[in-house]
């Protein structure tokens, strides 16, 4: 059951408003031509920092008791980090190929 | 004395604890779909991230136009977004009509979503990328990764719709209650959540 400090209609406009601006800047930066690594840091930061926006507000983590963030966030973040295992192997593959 | 054992001393076994997270099962249920699909589309994207690594030549299709077509599909999700959480706000006061029509809102944005998504894949298709064929003779993958990727999430946008369409019905008929429609809405600001990785990875790092 959710709280009642939950923000009114108006406030959740201003987060859809926040949202936007982020998708702008992330779109800003992708025609500034930086290089692939700098742009993909700054992308990922950006849209985690939009992921958790909106899991917070829109998806109401906020106004819930604590124990579903902790139930979900490290369970969900142990998975997706451990995927991280196979890039190096990407990077081999990638070296293979350079040395034909 | 807690209350289960009170059940169990006093014969009325069917007395429950409250749940530890404070509210139903549905939602909980949904949490658990959440997390497990957040893992299938973490896998998708990291799999794309794989091979755009290994591969020494990779497409970039996307000029100006595909990544406006990108913001403005990024504007009506966030804005279908907003409008669910109006019909779940109607809902939660009782208010029948009014929800009926922020979910039928919120549904005609899935709509225009997903038709701006099938126009860019139509674009694209017309300018020779396939699944397994990339026109300008680079990385054949990237058709492969782009179509699969923003095809799991096209999915998961018509489902929702339809999903919609039978809360909605339910809801207006009686047969379900404020707690189906926000759940619903926990998917529908999921879908919305994926697209905020689905949108810089597969279009802005793929621009010209």
């Amino acid at each position: 059951m959710s709280s009642n400090r939950e923000l009114t209609m108006s406030s959740y406009v201003g987060v859809g408003i926040g949202l936007m601006a982020i998708v702008i800047v992330e779109v800003f930066l992708t025609f500034q031509h930086l290089p692939a690594r700098t742009l993909l840091s700054c992308l990922l930061c950006l849209a985690s920092l939009e992921a958790f926006i909106a899991v917070m507000y829109l998806m109401h983590v906020k106004y819930e008791k604590p124990i579903l963030f902790w139930t979900v966030f490290p369970a969900t973040m142990f998975v997706l980090v451990f995927l991280c295992y196979v890039f190096p192997d990407a990077f081999r593959m990638f070296s293979m190929r350079l040395m034909k | 004395m807690s209350q289960a054992e009170l059940a169990v001393a006093t014969g009325h076994g069917t007395v429950m604890e409250a749940s530890p997270y404070g509210f139903d099962k549905k939602k909980l249920g949904m949490w658990v779909f959440i997390i497990s699909d957040a893992c299938t589309f973490g896998a998708f994207l990291f799999a794309y991230g794989y091979m755009r690594i290994g591969a020494p030549v990779w497409g970039t299709p996307f000029g100006w136009s595909s990544i406006a077509n990108g913001m403005l599909m990024t504007a009506v999700l966030i804005s279908s977004s907003l409008t669910m959480l109006a019909a779940v706000r109607a809902t939660q006061v009782g208010q029948r009509s009014s929800a009926s029509k922020w979910l039928g809102t919120t549904m005609l944005l899935g709509v225009v979503f997903a038709a701006l998504h099938l126009r860019e894949w139509f674009k694209l298709i017309g300018e020779g990328w396939r699944l397994f064929h990339n026109p300008t003779g680079g990385a054949a993958q990237f058709g492969a990764t782009f179509f699969s990727v923003t095809g799991m999430h096209l999915t998961h946008v018509v489902t929702g719709v339809i999903a919609l369409a039978f809360i909605a019905r339910g809801y207006n008929q009686g047969r379900y209650d404020e707690t189906h429609v926000e759940t619903a809405g926990l998917y529908w600001h999921f879908v919305d959540l994926v697209w905020m990785f689905v949108f810089p990875l597969m279009y802005l790092m793929n621009a010209r």
